[in-house]
């Protein structure tokens, strides 16, 4: 019975929280950042994200490559993948308002999960290496091996994001656009360009977090659902359009849940993250660290 | 439609689809049981229709009101207030629907964003679904509620019970749009800046559309209740009862009265059909079909013959 909470016990949820936090924040920069250009909420994320944690399985199971080797083919792959979604699903409704897209996404994903369903049948699936039970002890408190390098991974690719938006020209363009459209075609910057490698770079990520899922947690093809939920979750939380917010956001998702996870049974735990979701969104729809800048 | 055609099609389907249990033997036929769904699905069309297709706010969160309405329905009839078809407890699914629409709707949708309304119907959903999943006795967890069964006589009252919901329900859609209300949500779906600063208080006709269409949806939920006997978690809140309506009304032509109806008829057939053919693409086919006409079929079947297409920056325009 939870009644007495100690201090060790609390940084155990804490820490656990916070590693699994970091997954919902990579799913979340990825849907944060479509957001903030296109005005898209791509729902799908998490059913990609569920794509990519199957190809790491397959990858894993067929060819035996090492989950952590087969980033560099997935990523890559994924952020081809995420121009191509954009040119062949939104291009052609990018401007059509908003409601033709999140529903092109919505059908995309309810396609995707019930494809993977028939493709890889809808048991539960989960990836064993044999570092996978390997566990680090750190100031008396037990902490999985590959969570805490999904954690460095999710890290890594919020620097090399906040990177490539601050200091290259394209991630220039990227800011422009979101901040204002009209100004930004008005210099030149061609809009479906932009759109086209956000979608890159959100797809990108999430076969990232496909990864480091795959290697973390077991996963079933409907998965993603709850993933994209959760996703938007840390997205309101942290505030659209933000970058660090999101991963932010996403810790303190992680956090939530586990602290109910812990306080109360599962599924109410699950519940009361949307309890929480729906008071952000009626009651601070800017994001509860809105003093931070739009993007980045 | 000219008001004198649309009258006459009126009648003849009135009198069409009264007349058909009366033709046809209604206990084995399949059409009887096929229209039955189809003017269940249309029911719920409208009751989208209403909130996405004229008020122009995307509702994710229709099943909701569906699995709300019939658990409202199945409870008050295992604890003795209601009963086999009772209009009262039907009645009292719509309206617990409503409330639910309202308290929710007005902190969501006073925002002008209108994704916030779209997610946020979407975890309402869910929300639902995890506390009827967890409500221990009195919504019997994920196992759900048996009705008694045993009263089951004659598919006829449930042919003519949905029958009238769908009459209902378009005609509350056509009443509704008709008025001064109805003018107000088109305006609001054109360009809710505009119509503010005309002085239409935005706010109160887009939770009054959220909310008729939210009892819409409870009244069907209520009849499929009535139908199945069961009453779970799984069935009644699945997304199932949110995609559907989206689907069928941009298929037929949201924001317009008969669109919905062609596109209910149309997919239903569909369905029915990929069910019996290929029942575990299903999903995937539904799935693709949303894509698919979005892309090439933005303005639905029904603007095919009126040719009035998408302005130039995509709103839709108002088809009389």
């Amino acid at each position: 019975m939870p009644g007495f909470l100690s201090f060790h016990s609390l940084s155990q949820i804490l820490i656990n929280g916070l590693l699994f936090g970091t997954m919902y924040g990579i799913a979340a920069i990825g849907v944060s950042l479509i957001f903030g250009t296109m005005q898209i909420i791509f729902i799908a994320q998490g059913a990609m994200i569920v794509l990519a944690a199957y190809l790491t399985f397959w990858l894993f199971s067929l060819f035996f490559l090492d989950p952590f080797l087969s980033i560099f083919f997935i990523v890559p792959a994924f952020l081809l993948l995420g121009g191509g979604l954009y040119q062949v699903l939104f291009r052609k409704v990018a401007y059509a308002g908003k409601n033709p897209s999140l529903l092109i996404a919505f059908g995309f994903m309810i396609m995707l999960e019930n494809l993977m369903s028939l493709l890889w049948t809808p048991n539960t699936r989960a990836i064993k290496t044999s570092y996978t039970a390997y566990g680090i002890e750190m100031f008396g408190l037990q902490v999985s091996f590959t969570r805490m390098v999904a954690f460095f991974l999710a890290i890594l690719a919020t620097i090399v994001v906040t990177f490539f938006l601050k200091k290259t020209l394209m991630g220039k363009a990227v800011r422009a656009a979101s901040e204002d459209l009209g100004a930004a075609t008005m210099i030149g910057i061609g809009t479906h360009w932009v759109n086209s490698t956000t979608f890159s770079i959100g797809i990108g990520l999430a076969g990232l977090a496909g990864v480091a899922t795959a290697m973390t947690f077991p996963f079933d093809p409907y998965f993603g659902f709850i993933f994209s939920l959760k996703a938007l979750i840390a997205v309101a939380f942290g505030g659209i359009g933000s970058v660090w917010g999101a991963l932010v956001g996403g810790i303190l998702l992680g956090v939530i849940e586990s602290l109910g996870f812990y306080l109360l049974s599962g599924v109410w735990a699950d519940g009361i993250s949307y309890v929480v979701f729906l008071l952000v969104l009626m009651l601070k729809p800017e994001g509860l660290f809105s003093g931070f800048k739009r993007i980045a | 439609m000219k008001p004198k055609k649309m009258a006459v099609t009126t009648i003849l389907a009135a009198v069409l689809f009264t007349g058909l249990p009366f033709v046809v033997d209604s206990e084995s036929s399949y059409l009887v049981f096929f229209l039955f769904v189809t003017f269940i699905n249309i029911t719920v069309v409208q009751g989208w229709n209403l909130v996405g297709g004229y008020a122009g706010q995307v509702s994710l969160g229709q099943h909701a009101f569906f699995g709300l309405g019939a658990y409202i329905t199945a409870i008050t009839w295992l604890r003795g207030f209601g009963g086999y078809f009772d209009p009262l407890a039907m009645i009292l699914s719509g309206l617990g629907a409503a409330i639910l629409a309202i308290g929710v709707g007005i902190p969501l949708l006073s925002k002008l964003r209108g994704d916030y309304f779209a997610l946020g119907t979407l975890g309402l959903g869910e929300i639902l679904r995890v506390m009827f999943t967890q409500g221990g006795t009195l919504t019997g967890g994920s196992v759900g509620l048996l009705l008694p069964s045993g009263v089951y006589e004659s598919m006829k009252p449930y042919y003519f019970v949905s029958l009238g919901l769908a009459a209902f329900a378009t005609l509350a859609v056509y009443f509704v749009v008709k008025s001064h209300t109805g003018m107000a949500l088109i305006a609001t779906r054109d360009d809710e800046i505009a119509a503010e600063t005309t002085g239409v208080d935005t706010l109160k006709y887009k939770v009054l559309a959220f909310s008729v269409g939210a009892f819409i949806t409870g009244l069907g939920g209520s009849l499929q209740a009535y139908y199945l006997f069961h009453i779970h978690p799984a069935g009644f809140f699945s997304l199932k009862w949110a995609l559907y309506p989206i689907l069928m009304s941009l298929m037929g032509g949201a924001g317009t009265i008969f669109g919905p109806i062609l596109g209910a008829f149309f997919l239903t057939g569909v369905f029915e059909l990929v069910n019996i053919w290929l029942p575990e693409a299903h999903p995937i086919f539904s799935g693709g079909l949303i894509v698919a006409v979005m892309l090439f079929l933005p303005n639905g079947l029904i603007r095919l013959r009126l040719k009035r297409s998408f302005s130039k920056k995509g709103e839709r325009k108002e088809v009389k």
